[in-house]
């Protein structure tokens, strides 16, 4: 997740469990910092389950991804769709091929530098449930991963998984040698052979097998952050779990995860989703608008002043 | 990334080594809860074993970091002045052994030094005025639950609820209201003044406009 200095910064929303929110919270996030003068294009990265556009109160848009992974559009820019908000573009991912609606490794490599070098300042991509090698690739190359969760066992359980999913490919990645890559492989499998369980006992075998590798396994550990949201919270004891997550995240990872907030549960999101308009549209006041107002603030923080992107034409 | 075990008391309560009494307590009872049998937050990753050499392993931070005498004896350890110099000795020589590179840095050798709860405090402007919804968000955001209030401030946790919900009606003459909204912000630690004068004002406007309309309808 390493920043590039040039071109749109890069945010994903995943966390591995279907229905935790992640789509009405990356289009009410995308709502927001479009408000706050960013050009925003907000991505469904979900060609399985298309319904960002719903959530913003969209008809099914005629062109989207499926287009670009059909090979039958390349320009990305011309799969733009206007929304509501003067700043804030979909690209949608309705329409997908059922026989293959994922893209193949090379076409994400394509679709992600390309999403970088649109002329906005800020790229929101909405990723589809579970820990397929599309979703993981999508959470990696981002500058920003937010995983959601909240606070039931099923979605806590879902959301370690992404997080070992995303840690082990990502630290496979950073790797140099090839025994070392296939080792990580190896732990990967949680029933390996070598008996490896946790990162530590990972990171004892590299440090034996190659010091250098370990100590390059040890800073990249340290690059990586992802980001925590907790969706549905009812009680100050729910908000706690973000911090302990955190904390879980550092004694068995060594990651040093960021607690980006949380959202109260409320009855109004449903309604929202119902009438197909953003939340923060509908009830601005309430405190889980409040609460996507903060989570988008913070997401901004460290972008630079509003309207200095190159404009969009086309 | 080294394992709990291998942390110093501070990195283990995820404290920095300025941290206050008080903060430790807190420190460790959000450690408490994270690592408890059963805990959510470690459900799924963590087995029973593991959670257990953590929690021991908190349990000698928090002996150690909680008794001023023991927390000091310790200092000086970590500084390296304790026996004549041979922890400090130590330390010099082993990253000579080592003919590696050089590692890099610890992971997260020093945590932030506020309470972890602390992280969502100040996300509201301190002037704003406070209305019920704020009154429920700082609370919130200071992980405290209506009960522990009820519980310091004496205030019955309904009129806490009616006043967070705005439910005017349900609330006593504005006197007795003042009282608990002053209550409740202090034991928060928030500007008790500028929250019972604000609240105040919404229910003296809420009471004044209803009291309008009353006498609309008798006339
Ligand atoms: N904070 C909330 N309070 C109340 N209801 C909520 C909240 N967040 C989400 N929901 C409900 O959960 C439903 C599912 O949310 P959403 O579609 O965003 O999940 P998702 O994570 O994108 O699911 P999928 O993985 O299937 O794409 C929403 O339609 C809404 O009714
Ligand atoms: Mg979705």
């Amino acid at each position: 997740m390493g920043p590039v200095p040039d071109g749109a910064r890069m945010i994903a929303i995943g966390g591995g469990k279907g229905g935790v929110g992640k789509t009405f919270l990356a289009a009410n996030v995308a709502v927001c910092i479009a408000r706050a003068g960013y050009e925003v294009v907000v991505v469904d990265g979900d060609l399985e389950g298309a319904n960002l556009h719903t959530c913003l109160g969209i008809p099914p848009p005629p062109r989207s991804l499926a287009d670009f992974v059909a090979n039958r559009e390349e320009d990305l820019v011309k799969l733009l769709v206007e929304t509501r908000e003067p700043n804030l573009r979909l690209i949608a991912a309705t329409h997908a091929n059922l026989a293959s609606a994922q893209p193949g490794h090379f076409q994400r490599v394509r679709l992600v530098s390309r999403l970088r070098q649109l002329p906005v300042d800020l790229v929101l991509i909405d990723l589809g449930a579970g820990t397929h090698p599309a979703v993981m690739d999508y959470f990696l190359v981002s500058d920003d991963g937010v995983i959601v969760f909240s606070p039931e066992p099923t979605s806590i359980e879902n959301a370690y998984a992404f997080l070992r999913a995303a840690f082990y490919r990502r630290m496979r990645l950073g790797m140099m040698t090839h025994s070392v890559r296939a080792l990580i492989t190896q732990a990967m499998d949680q029933h390996n052979e070598r008996g490896i369980r946790t990162p530590a006992d990972l990171l004892r075998e590299i440090e034996t097998l190659d010091p250098g590798e370990g100590v390059r396994f040890v800073s990249t550990v340290r690059s990586f952050r992802p980001r925590l949201l907790v969706n549905e919270v009812r009680t100050a004891e729910e908000i706690k779990l973000g911090f302990s997550v955190r904390s879980v995240c550092r004694s068995y990872f060594g990651l040093d995860a960021e607690y980006l907030g949380y959202v109260n549960h409320d009855p109004g999101v449903r309604r929202s989703v119902v009438a197909r308009r953003p939340l923060v549209d509908v009830q601005p006041d309430c405190d889980a608008s409040v609460y996507l107002q903060r989570v988008a603030h913070k997401l901004i923080q460290g972008l630079g002043a509003p309207g200095v992107g190159p404009e969009l034409s086309g | 990334m080294r394992s709990l075990v291998d942390e110093t008391h501070y990195e283990v309560l995820e404290l920095g080594r300025e941290a206050s009494g008080e903060e430790v307590e807190r420190a460790y009872r959000m450690a408490q809860s994270t690592y408890a049998p059963e805990s959510l937050a470690t459900y799924s990753l963590l087995g029973e074993d593991d959670a257990a050499v953590l929690r021991e392993r908190l349990e000698l931070a928090y002996e150690v970091l909680s008794d001023p005498a023991s927390r000091q004896r310790y200092d000086e350890v970590l500084d390296g002045h304790d026996d004549g110099g041979a922890a400090q000795e130590r330390s010099l020589q082993l990253p000579s052994l080592e003919s590696e590179p050089p590692a890099p840095e610890p992971l997260r050798l020093r945590a932030p030094a506020a309470l972890p709860i602390e992280g969502f405090t100040d996300e509201e402007e301190p002037d704003a005025p406070y209305d019920g919804a704020r009154l429920r968000r700082a609370r919130l955001a200071r992980g405290v639950e209506v009960d522990q209030i009820a519980e310091i401030t004496k205030v019955n946790p309904s009129y806490l609820h009616f006043i967070e919900e705005e439910r005017f009606d349900d609330l006593p003459a504005s006197v007795y209201v003042r009282g608990f909204v002053t209550a409740y912000a202090r034991c928060l630690g928030l500007d008790a003044a500028l929250a019972a004068s604000s609240y105040l004002e919404r229910l003296r406007q809420h009471r004044s406009e209803a009291e309008e309309t009353r006498s609309w309808g008798r006339g």
